[in-house]
């Protein structure tokens, strides 16, 4: 771990070097006030400046809509081969900001444990991180600081802070990122702590939308609100669309396909997003379907956030905040305003 | 990289996949329901009420309850209902012919649970299929086990699973058998009719001593537990085998999931008092 200063025009020919040699991610402006993680190519503009939270969270880089999990061939003497399809390619994504930060962080530990899933950690393990940190809330939505992710850098492999003056501070965390840095310029810091610290009490309180309780309050409040007519109130404009699930950073369901090739010997095993708001995500061969209720399907997604995976893996909330379900949803409901009920009304069991 | 390239490797080839396995008998059970015994490369090593990930390579692959007790031999035996595509496609196979087979998951029962206990077995439909992996060495380890009691029901005569078998288990296995349908449908049938729930208030049973397993479509458990409680037997002496919609089988496609538990890697056999806290469970 060492830190450093340099320019962010410094930073940003970085980046564009880093990008001459391997594909590099950055979140680049779409439409009119979208943004997206695209590749880096010489033409692309990098700045830190602007930004309102890409439109899918840089976790599905390494989960992608469509991932092949084996392909198989028959061969003509009746033997079949089936092999796992891995994606070991190196790739950088920089200008990843805090709440994501905690989001990979997150999808790390689900996705480590039991059975290790080994198509997201094959390319998960070739993957850098560069992360960003935020001084300024990105819009009116998220409320980052409220579930504690706003100051979450784990998992970084550099992480930078912008400073007043302009410059930045780049905190090397790890030996990939030690890899990265080489050769260059940067200005060796010798109180990289104390200028964080200073960073973070400069902005701005309250940054971003706030809970009057903290994660813990909020943890108990929602486990002990089985049966509450909130779960009816937002759900009642709700299409089961299943946007909320695909944007968010934390959501990592899946379904599996087969496909066949035209010469009926081959083909591949995919999964593909799936999202636990569609109406047929719990439905079993015979039709009996085990959450009908759209309340209950939205009941589900928010216990999985506030209850039952932060108490299964006890690192806090698993909703980080970035407010993305809201800013894309058709119907405008949003899992704050959920929070918020469920933290002033009173307890149901 | 290239030691990761082969541990992630080795990792994806355990979880996704398949072993071939050879189809050696096919026989139909019902209009819609085909037995399949199928020899595999590896044995099973199932425990009784664990399932495996059956697939037709290009169409599709699905969780289906093993249904004969564990031997340790590299036999895995299935009845698979015809209800979707897949399925029809199994249904199509013949001897010869292959199938993918991941697995065994899930938890299953352990015949610790029911070692000098009274056993009541109650099967609604297919449910029938993963209790028989349950029975089977029940009745091989006879002595070991109380009054032993089948109460299985289906829909009318015509859908009636293991017909020779319960037949049997009714004259040589030392065990009660209760043969139900719901309505005979005008067809031959000298059993009784009603269902799975009715005999048990007016079984002799010493609800002490009684352990039960329940098998069957969801709207079974709430009326045969409820009945059961009203006998006096506590949800601790209750085993249940749930159903869920599963497309990975280790825990991380999120199907299955039932409030803060995972049905493939934490049941689908769950004692009935851990499910206490688990309003999901029998809906």
């Amino acid at each position: 771990m060492s830190y450093h200063l340099a320019t962010q025009q410094n930073v940003i020919n970085w980046i564009r070097g880093l990008a001459s040699e391997n594909p590099v991610y950055f979140p680049e402006k779409y439409g009119h006030a979208s943004y997206r993680f695209a590749k880096v190519e010489a033409d692309s503009e990098i700045q830190f400046e602007h930004y309102t939270p890409t439109v899918l969270p840089p976790v599905k880089l390494l989960i992608p809509a469509r991932e092949e999990l084996l392909s198989f061939r028959k061969h003509s003497d009746g033997k079949t081969e089936i092999n796992p399809t891995l994606d070991e390619s190196f790739r950088v994504i920089a200008g990843v900001r805090p709440c994501d930060l905690k989001g990979i962080f997150l999808i790390d530990l689900f996705l480590k444990e039991g059975v290790a899933d080994a198509h997201y950690l094959a390319r998960r393990e070739n993957t850098a991180l560069i992360g960003w940190a935020c001084t300024a809330p990105c819009d009116s939505r998220v409320f980052c600081a409220a579930v504690d992710s706003l100051h979450h850098s784990e998992g970084a492999d550099v992480f930078i802070t912008p400073l007043k003056n302009g410059d930045v501070l780049l905190e090397i965390k790890t030996r990939l990122g030690e890899k990265l840095a080489a050769g260059t310029d940067w200005q060796p810091c010798d109180d990289g702590p104390a200028k964080k610290v200073g960073v973070v009490a400069s902005m701005q309180e309250p940054f971003g939308r706030t809970f009057p309780v903290g994660v813990q309050d909020i943890f108990k409040k929602v486990a002990k609100n089985w049966k509450s007519p909130i779960w009816d109130k937002h759900v009642e404009r709700c299409f089961s669309c299943g946007t909320c699930n695909l944007v968010c950073p934390t959501c990592y369901c899946f379904d599996v396909n087969d496909d066949m090739n035209l010469d009926v010997t081959s083909g591949n095993r995919t999964r593909t997003w799936d999202a636990c708001m569609l109406p047929h995500f719990a439905v079993v061969g015979g039709g009996h379907n085990f959450r009908p209720d759209p309340a209950a399907r939205q009941r589900h997604r928010v216990k999985r956030k506030f209850e039952y995976l932060p108490e299964k893996f006890g690192h806090g909330a698993v909703c980080v905040g970035c407010g993305r379900c809201g800013r894309q949803c058709t119907a405008k409901i949003d899992i704050y305003d959920i929070i918020l009920d469920l933290i002033n009304e009173g307890e149901r069991s | 990289m290239n030691t990761a390239a082969s541990r992630y490797d080795r990792i994806a080839r355990e979880t996704f996949i398949p072993q071939i396995g050879k189809i050696v008998e096919v026989a139909d059970m019902t209009a819609k329901d085909r037995f399949f015994r199928v020899v595999l490369e590896n044995p099973l090593g199932h425990r009784p009420g664990q399932f495996v990930m059956v697939s037709v390579l290009g169409l599709g692959e699905a969780p289906i309850s093993i249904s004969n007790g564990p031997t340790g031999d590299n036999i895995l035996e299935m009845v698979i209902r015809r209800i979707g595509r897949l399925t029809r496609a199994i249904h199509e196979l013949n001897v010869g012919d292959e199938l993918g087979i991941r697995g065994p998951y899930g938890s299953g029962f352990s015949l610790d649970d029911f070692y000098d206990r009274d056993v009541l077995f109650v099967a609604g439909g297919l449910g029938l299929v993963p209790l028989r992996s349950l029975i089977v060495p029940v009745i091989a380890e006879r002595g070991r086990f109380g009054d032993i009691t089948l109460i299985s029901g289906c829909r009318n005569p015509a859908e009636e699973l293991y017909r020779d078998q319960l037949e049997r288990w009714t004259t040589d296995a030392g065990m009660d058998v209760i043969r139900l349908v719901d309505s005979t449908e005008n067809m031959p049938w000298k059993f009784g009719t009603g269902l799975v729930t009715e005999p048990i208030p007016k079984m002799t049973m010493d609800a002490e001593k009684i352990v039960v397993a329940l098998c069957g479509p969801p709207v079974m458990y709430k009326f045969v537990i409820k009945t059961l409680m009203l006998r006096g037997v506590k949800d601790t002496q209750i085993f249940v085998d749930l159903e869920r919609r599963m497309k990975c089988g280790v825990g991380k496609c999120g199907h299955c999931q039932i409030n803060n538990i995972y049905c493939c890697q934490d049941g689908p056999v769950f004692r009935f008092s851990d499910l206490s806290a688990i309003p999901e469970a029998l809906q």
